[in-house]
Formats: C-alpha cells, sequence, structure tokens
C-alpha cells in the first residue's frame, strides 16, 4: 500500500533511496500478482483456441500446446455470419454509446445546474430503477416494441440499452457537470449567451472527456448484453454475444476450440480502440464522478 | 424560448431521457410489479387477482436460503474486485507504464457470455486446466462451497478492470501537494494512506462500491452458466431464482411477486445508505 | 448530494403508488389472443433451432429450398439458439410474432400446448405412415400437436475396448451386474467407469433409474416420487458416487468428452452421440468399440427403461397455417426426404417407409439402437405439465442435495415431491 507515494518521494529527501524502490517493487509485485489472475485466462482462451479438436479434451491439459492448430481461426473466414453479428454488435453498440452520451448529458446537466420540482424525486427514480429484475422487464418490453412495429430492428436493441445506461451515465455527468463553476454560465448569460448556448459552448466542451468515458461504458452495457440482444432482435440483426452462443453452442455440441477463436478475434478491434481510448476513460472521469 | 423558466428548460433537457426511462423501464417495471399481484402463466392466456398469495408462499417458501445466497455472492463479487482494483490501481498510479493499464481491460470487453464460458472450461472438473495445473481432481462446480468460490472468482475477473479503472481515475485527481505534505510531517507511508489517499477517494470509492454492489445484485450470466444455481441450490441468487421461475416454471406471478420483495429489499438498503451518506 | 430526507422518501413512495394504481387496470397482458391472418396463404415461416448448428444447417435448409422451389411457396426461416429456443418461442407466441412451422423437442410440447394456439394435425398425421411410438411423441392432452421428425431415445453407451480390458464379459443385464461391471472398469487407471449426469442440468437422467427401480414417478397425476423404489434408486446412485463409480459435475456435455477420450466405459447420450464423439476423440477406432446397450433392469425379465427423445414440427394456427402443415408432413414422412436428412445427419426417420429405406436399414448402429433402447422408450411423465422443467430442477437439484450428502435420500425425494406439486399446472 505505500504504492501511491512514489510520486511524493523525490521532493522529500534524506532517506528517500529506498522507499523508492521499496514501493516500486510493491508496485511491480501487486502488478505481476494481479496480472497472473487476470491474464492467465486469456492465455488459456488463446491456447484452447490453438488446439485441435480430438486434443482439447485431454487430461492434464498440457499449459505450452503440443500440437498447434490454426484450423479454428481459418474457419472463422469461412464463417461470414460471424463478421454479420460483430457488425451488428459495432452498429449498435456505438449508436447506444453516442445517443447515450446525448441523452444523459442533456439530463445530467439539468439535474446539476437547475433546481425545480420534482428534480430529487426523479433523480432517486432514476437510481431505483436499476434495482428490478431486469429479466422481468423483458416481457413487456417485447410487447411494448411489438405494438410499436420496432420488434427486430436495431431501433429496439439501441433503445432498451441507451436507457439501461442512463442511470450511470447520467450519475458520472452531473458529477462532472457539479464541478462545472456557475460563474461561468453566469458570465455567459451576462454576455447575452442564452442558456441553450452555455449548454453547448461552455458546459459541453468543459465535460468532453467525461463524455467519452461515459460513452465507452455505455458501449460495453450494449456490447456485452446477451438476453436482450437475444429477444429483441431478429435474427439477422443479432449481436455477437448471442451469435457466438448460436453458432458454436448447439444442441448436442458445444465447440470450444472454435468458441475461443471467435471470441479472441471479435475482442481485438474492441481492445484496441480501448487501447486508444482509455487515456480518456481514465481522463474523463477524474473531474466529477471523485465527486460523486 | 427566451419565455421559458429555468424549470421549464430543464424538463426540457430531460424530456427525451425521461420519454426513454418512462417507455423502457417505467412502464414494463409497473405492469410486472402488477403482475404479482395475480396468478399469471407465461404461456397459459388470462389471470387471476390473488392479493398477497404470491408474495406470502414466496416468504413461506425459498425465499430465505436465497436471500443468504444473494448476499454472499453479492458481498464477495463485490468486495474482493474492489481491492484487487484498488490496489491495482494504486500500483498503475505509482509510474508504471501505461500499457499495462490498457492490457487489464482485456477481461472488461470480452463479451460476458464468453467470459463464463471461458470459466466454465478452466473450472472444469474432468479436464480443466485448473485441476491440471494443481493436480488435483477437485469438483470446483459440484459442490456447494468450491461452487459459490468459483462463481465469485469469475465475477470477479470480469468487474475488477473497471474498478481499476474509475479508482485510478480519482487517484490521478489526487493533489501531490498533500501527500508532499503529510511526508514532510513525517507521516509514514501506512499514515499518509490512511489519512490521506483514503479520504480523497471515499467518493469515487462509495459509487464504484455500491454500482458493483447493484449490479451484482441483479447478475445472472455468470451464475447461470457456471452453475445454474446448483449445487443443490447453493448458488441460486435471486436472479437465477426469478429466470427459473419466470422462464421455465413459466409462473409469472410468482417471479414477478419476488422481484418485487427483492426491490422493496434493495431500496430499504438504498435509503440507510443515502442516509448515512448524508449524516 | 443525494440526501434523501422524509419526504423525499414519501414522494418516492407516493410517486410509485400512484403509478401503479394508475396502471394496475391497464397493465398489459399480451398472452392469448385468437389466430389471425390468411390461413390458405401461401407464404408461412419455419422456425429451427437445427437451421443455424453447424452440423445440421446444410441439410435442414435443403429440406426448406427444395420444398419452397418446387411447391411454389415462400418459407421465411428463423432461428434461436437451442438453451434458448423455448424462452423465445413462448415470447414470440404470446406476442404472435410466431407464424407457420416450429421445430420442437418432444419434452416441450407439454408447454407449449398450454398457449392454445398450436393446430391439431391429426389428419396428416393418420396419413404419414408415421410409427406408433413417434406419433406418441408428437402427442399431448389428447391432441397429435406435433409431426414427429426424428424419434430416438437417451439410452446407455458402453465402450466395448474398456470393457475388454477390464475384464467385463458381456454386456450386464441386471442392476447387480452392472454394478459389478462398475467396479471391474474402477481399476483401470484415470477412467470414470459410468460417466452419470451429475450436474442439476441433467440429472434427470436419473429418472429411468428411478423406474428400474419399479417408481412409476407420476401415477394419476400423484408424483410418486419418493417412494420406497425412488429413493433406493437415489441410494444407488449415492453409492456409485461415493465409490467413485460416477463422477460429481458432469453434464452431457462432459460426459461425451470424457467417452471420447476413452475415460469413461458407460454414458446416457442420444443416438446422434456417435457423429460427436467421431470428431471428438483421438483414437479415431473408437466409434467402432461404441455399442447401445438396454438399459440394466432390476430382476432378469424386466422391461429396460429408456427415456423417448426426438423433434417434432407443429404448426401455429393463423397466417399461413395450411401450407405450414403441409410443409411439416412433406418433411417428416416423404420417403425421399427423411432417407437422405438421415444420410446427413444420422437422425433417425419416423415412418415405417423411411427406417425401411435402405440407407436407414443399412446403419447397423441406428438399427441396433432402434431394437435395443427406442423399442421400449417411454416419455418422461412431467412433460405434460408446462413446469416440467422445473420440476425436474426441483428433483434434480434434491438428488444433488443426497450426493454431496445434505441430506438423506428419503427426506430429498419428499421435499422434491412437496415442491413439484406446486409446479402441476
Amino acid at each position: 500500500m505505500t504504492v501511491t507515494l512514489s510520486a511524493s518521494v523525490p521532493t522529500a529527501r534524506t532517506r528517500r533511496r529506498s522507499p523508492v524502490n521499496r514501493s516500486r517493487v510493491a508496485a511491480w509485485v501487486a502488478v505481476v500478482v494481479i496480472g497472473l489472475f487476470g491474464l492467465a485466462p486469456i492465455y488459456w482462451l488463446v491456447v484452447t483456441a490453438l488446439t485441435p479438436d480430438d486434443r482439447a479434451f485431454s487430461f492434464p491439459p498440457s499449459l505450452i500446446p503440443t500440437e498447434i492448430t490454426f484450423e479454428h481461426f481459418a474457419r472463422l473466414a469461412e464463417n461470414p455470419q460471424l463478421f454479420q453479428y460483430l457488425a451488428n454488435s459495432v452498429i449498435v453498440s456505438v449508436i447506444t454509446a453516442i445517443l447515450s452520451v446525448i441523452v444523459s448529458a442533456y439530463m445530467a446537466y439539468a439535474f446539476s445546474k437547475f433546481r425545480y420540482r420534482g428534480r430529487r424525486s426523479l433523480m432517486h427514480l432514476v437510481l431505483a430503477s436499476q434495482l428490478f429484475p431486469q429479466a422481468l422487464l423483458l416481457v413487456t418490453l417485447y410487447a411494448v416494441f411489438s405494438a410499436t412495429g420496432l420488434l427486430g430492428s436495431y431501433t429496439a436493441l439501441i433503445l432498451s440499452f441507451t436507457t439501461f445506461t442512463l442511470p450511470l451515465c447520467v450519475w458520472m455527468l452531473k458529477g462532472i457537470f457539479d464541478t462545472v463553476p456557475s460563474t461561468l454560465m453566469e458570465a455567459a448569460a451576462i454576455d447575452g449567451a442564452s442558456r441553450w448556448r452555455t449548454l453547448h459552448t461552455i458546459a459541453l466542451p468543459l465535460a468532453a472527456p467525461g463524455l467519452i468515458a461515459a460513452g465507452l461504458f455505455a458501449f460495453v452495457r450494449a456490447w456485452n448484453d446477451f438476453v436482450f440482444a437475444l429477444t429483441l432482435a431478429d435474427p439477422a440483426r443479432q449481436t455477437l454475444p448471442p451469435g457466438l452462443v448460436h453458432t458454436y453452442l448447439g444442441e448436442f455440441q458445444t465447440a470450444w476450440p472454435d468458441l475461443m477463436a471467435a471470441s479472441f478475434v471479435v475482442s481485438l478491434p474492441v481492445i484496441a480502440a480501448f487501447m486508444f481510448l482509455q487515456r480518456y476513460l481514465v481522463g474523463g472521469l477524474t473531474a466529477g464522478a471523485v465527486k460523486g | 424560448m427566451r419565455k421559458l423558466t429555468n424549470g421549464q428548460f430543464a424538463w426540457l433537457l430531460m424530456a427525451p431521457g425521461m420519454a426513454l426511462f418512462l417507455a423502457i423501464i417505467v412502464y414494463p417495471l409497473v405492469a410486472a410489479l402488477v403482475t404479482g399481484f395475480f396468478e399469471q402463466s407465461l404461456v397459459r392466456p388470462g389471470r387471476t387477482f390473488v392479493g398477497l398469495a404470491n408474495f406470502a408462499d414466496l416468504l413461506g417458501g425459498d425465499f430465505w436460503p436465497v436471500l443468504r445466497n444473494t448476499l454472499v455472492f453479492t458481498l464477495g463479487a463485490t468486495v474482493i474486485p474492489f481491492l484487487l482494483g484498488y490496489a491495482l490501481a494504486l500500483a498503475l498510479n505509482s509510474g508504471l507504464p501505461g500499457f499495462l493499464r490498457g492490457l487489464f481491460l482485456f477481461p472488461w470487453v470480452i463479451p460476458g457470455v464468453v467470459v463464463s464460458f471461458l470459466w466454465l472450461w478452466i473450472f472444469n472438473a474432468n479436464y480443466g486446466v485448473l485441476n491440471g495445473l494443481l493436480g488435483t481432481e477437485i469438483s470446483w462446480l459440484g459442490q456447494p462451497g468450491t461452487a459459490m468460490a468459483a462463481v465469485i472468482v469469475t465475477k470477479t475477473w470480469a468487474s475488477f478492470p473497471w474498478m481499476m479503472v474509475m479508482l485510478l481515475a480519482g487517484l490521478q485527481t489526487m493533489p501531490r501537494e498533500l501527500h508532499e505534505a503529510a511526508a514532510v510531517d513525517g507521516a509514514g507511508a501506512i499514515r499518509r494512506f490512511r489519512s490521506v489517499t483514503v479520504p480523497h477517494m471515499k467518493g469515487i470509492a462509495g459509487i464504484v462500491f455500491l454500482l458493483e454492489f447493484i449490479w451484482n445484485f441483479q447478475h445472472f450470466d455468470t451464475i447461470y452458466v457456471l452453475t445454474g444455481g446448483g449445487p443443490a441450490g447453493a448458488t441460486k441468487t435471486f436472479a437465477v431464482a426469478v429466470y427459473d421461475t419466470a422462464f421455465k416454471g413459466f409462473d409469472l406471478g410468482h417471479a414477478t411477486a419476488l422481484g418485487g420483495l427483492w426491490m422493496v429489499l434493495l431500496l430499504v438498503l438504498m435509503v440507510l445508505y443515502l442516509r448515512k451518506e448524508a449524516s | 448530494m443525494n440526501t434523501l430526507n422524509r419526504r423525499d422518501a414519501l414522494r418516492l413512495l407516493g410517486l410509485s403508488t400512484l403509478g401503479v394504481t394508475a396502471l394496475a387496470a391497464c397493465a398489459p397482458d399480451a398472452s392469448g389472443g385468437t389466430p389471425q391472418g390468411d390461413i390458405a396463404a401461401k407464404s408461412f415461416g419455419f422456425t429451427s433451432w437445427s437451421l443455424n448448428e453447424e452440423a445440421q444447417k446444410a441439410a435442414v435448409q435443403a429440406i426448406v429450398d427444395g420444398y419452397a422451389g418446387s411447391n411454389g411457396v415462400k418459407i421465411t426461416a428463423a432461428s434461436f439458439p437451442y438453451n434458448e429456443y423455448l424462452n423465445q418461442v413462448t415470447l414470440k407466441l404470446r406476442g404472435g410474432q410466431l407464424t407457420g412451422a416450429i421445430q420442437l423437442d418432444v419434452a416441450w410440447l407439454g408447454a407449449l400446448a398450454a398457449t392454445g394456439r398450436l393446430r391439431d394435425l391429426a389428419t396428416p398425421a393418420a396419413k404419414g405412415g408415421y410409427t406408433d411410438v413417434a406419433l406418441s411423441s408428437g402427442r399431448t392432452g389428447g391432441k397429435q400437436l406435433g409431426l414427429p421428425w426424428t424419434t430416438g431415445s437417451i439410452g446407455l453407451i458402453a465402450n466395448t475396448g474398456l470393457l475388454e480390458k477390464a475384464g467385463v464379459d458381456g454386456m450386464p443385464a441386471t442392476v447387480a451386474e452392472f454394478e459389478a461391471a462398475l467396479r471391474k472398469v474402477a481399476t483401470l487407471d484415470g477412467v470414470i467407469p459410468y460417466a452419470a449426469a451429475t450436474k442439476a442440468a441433467q440429472l434427470k437422467d436419473i429418472l429411468p433409474w428411478m423406474r428400474t427401480f419399479g417408481s412409476p414417478l407420476l401415477a394419476e397425476d400423484q408424483i410418486t416420487v419418493g417412494d420406497d423404489p425412488s429413493v433406493a434408486a437415489v441410494e444407488w446412485y449415492k453409492k456409485l458416487y461415493d465409490a467413485k463409480l460416477i463422477a460429481p459435475d458432469v453434464d452431457r456435455f462432459d460426459a461425451r468428452a470424457l467417452f471420447a477420450q476413452g475415460k469413461a466405459a458407460f454414458y446416457d447420450d442420444a443416438i446422434i452421440a456417435r457423429g460427436v464423439v467421431e470428431i471428438q476423440a483421438p483414437d479415431k477406432s473408437l466409434t467402432a468399440k461404441m455399442v447401445p446397450l438396454s438399459r440394466p433392469v432390476l430382476k432378469a425379465g424386466d422391461s429396460p427403461q429408456a427415456l423417448l427423445w426426438g423433434h417434432v414440427i407443429a404448426v401455429v394456427e393463423g397466417e399461413g397455417a395450411d401450407a405450414a402443415a403441409e410443409f411439416a408432413a412433406h418433411a417428416t414422412s416423404d420417403t425421399a426426404t427423411v432417407a437422405a436428412f438421415f444420410e446427413k445427419v444420422k437422425l433417425p426417420p419416423t415412418t415405417t417407409a423411411g427406417l425401411a429405406d435402405p440407407k436407414v436399414s443399412g446403419d447397423a448402429f441406428t438399427t441396433e439402437w432402434t431394437e435395443k433402447i427406442t423399442k421400449t422408450a417411454t416419455a418422461n411423465p412431467f412433460w405434460r405439465y408446462a413446469g416440467y422443467a422445473q420440476i425436474e430442477t426441483a428433483i434434480a437439484e434434491q438428488v444433488q442435495a443426497v450426493l454431496v450428502g445434505d441430506s438423506s435420500a428419503k427426506e430429498a425425494l419428499a421435499k422434491a415431491t412437496e415442491t413439484a406439486k406446486d409446479l402441476q399446472k
């Protein structure tokens, strides 16, 4: 737990050398131990994907594969449907992320910067809605989408996921708007800017990193969902989680190596995007979420 | 436009969100809560009003063991990833290379279903890599004690990355001067952690913990794939019980009643929490 | 932020109460509904999980395309994963979103019959030339709601190679002989003698054993699980478990994988098993050593027990139902079609003519299976209840409690029956 302190060390002098090293060592130990836990399963996923079908169930399994095959990866290329699922997932998750950010930013701004009747009750209602089993919403939600003719469309998925991410996004963004000093907005008002303009030219740009962070959370929610994606989208618009289950977990057979190969490949683009965006993820949260 | 009061303007901003919220969460939620007072089947048409009978059935039956399992799972799968995420965030905040952070996001973006199946594969008693590694023949998912541990480990693996990210964000806003001042005053590392880092992190840590707690209370996939609630009901949580009742037993009445009880329980917890926070 | 004082709490409560009362009256009941649409329409849907399963999709698609092409109808195919299939079909039937023909597992027929939306197919069933046992698999509540597409059974499969190695002569015919054989196999290193299902999902495999010991399971709507024979069956299972003759944490997929690795001498499976084992087995001669056997009986002369298993095609009343029924009859009873289907997927056909087709009768494994197992197979009596899966789960959970030592067989089964009684509807 001395870990955080290394940054402060250079300023305080005397007996400083050894704590530097000690906290560094502690940090590395923590990273290695947790890293082993975090990455070993990924390693095993890759190893399984490289194992020939008839070796997949041998025991004890060899930690370093003795026989490697790329057939499971090659087979992916022959399965255009998988890429359709990937495309659906990307479409649904990206639009969900964007829509969530827009809708929840307005809502959070209203919660943060204005005082009006019902504000507090609504904030609590939004939070409390998280407390009911979502699987049970499905039964009625199905009827709602069926009645509006949206059933089976991307829209049904996007609207559902956007709504499910609202509580978290609103909460996060409200924290961020709370830190934007009201004086800035008052100054803008004095200069004659409308509330609408103040929101767009002052508040939103200041909250930009937070918006990206909220968007990433919304993305992951949509990306991971199984039950709603399966039920509300028709087969041609199904996302990866139901798609993978459908393709590899059959009535009679579970194609483990194929499932692992497919999961690995389809996760790569998202990992790459996250690696690129993670500095916003961390940077964006620093402003507001801390205050809560 | 200029004539709008601040209150009206705020409602205008909230309109799209509220519309979605009412249509997609509130309406189905209310419809479901109402169903809890009926005897209603998912397959058979029609329904009968039965008052509180469904609730009485539940409270006189399996409710308590399920509550116990839910609490064990929820606490375990919240506290452990929280501690891991915190430790990792502290470590990464001490100037380790940035790409490590990205590496740890891997478990977070692999689709949840796949995570469950990956661990099912690892824990398998007869050809799983865990037994291979340890040289044991333990039926991890086949015994009540280890089965609960196994689902908690799996959920921990999937959760600690996002908690780490949030906590790291908090750590990065901590003004350096605070630590420096404390160090000059001669405070040791542990003292400084307790008197500087912990108070600074209280807000974000509280949120991360609360959200993960609520989500775990809801959590379904991992348990369902790994154990299906077994063995002998040892990992049957509310989420699994509700799903089984509604979609295997087709008994919407009891399922929604259980959902209602669960919501009341969480509401009480939430009110207590917010009260405490306020004082 | 987020202080919640009493007034807020009351307001929240008031708001929700208001909402509940307001909507209580008009909360939707999407179930029911009457058939709509043009019954004589020439286009209909076909919902089938096999349409998306690697091993079968080409064969099923060929039937669909072939029929659509030669009969001038339009078939819209849809598909859900097997494990989610029943839920999805139920939701879509409730919402009136599902029309045409649907593939069903025989176990699900009772549940879907409760919706009242399936057409009685008695007329095409009478003309199809189906075998009696096949027809019985599509019948529930006195109506023929499904045309049998494939009829088989869940039965015991043995690895004769392992039995030979362990010195077991001939196939065990009684429970005592079976247990003795298991004990011999147990001397082999790293082999699970009987990879019986011990995970809740397939612990229902114990039901045929309960019958073997003499429990009827269900007598005139009275669940008899908990009677002496069923208790004896569970105690026997527990004995095998403690002696490590059966292993913990095994489901059908695990059992099959173990068998394919040559690490299990016996296990329960459907006839389709052979194809899967063929892919998974490192030892390519294993399929030659795979034989089906009749489930051992308690005393010589008893009839061996097996669980009936299969797929049927049902038809939803409404849009395109006439054409869908014709398609269902064609897919399940046209001899050329079913024989070609068998050749590709090894699922046994359901008509006398289909079974007699040389493509089918020439397959020794299938013939043997039909003779030794399917012939005496009976349906799971709980299937007639919509909540059958939960009844099975209730029993499975209690049997699991016995296996892990939490409960005695007698107490556990009494408790299971108590739970199951509430689900008989």
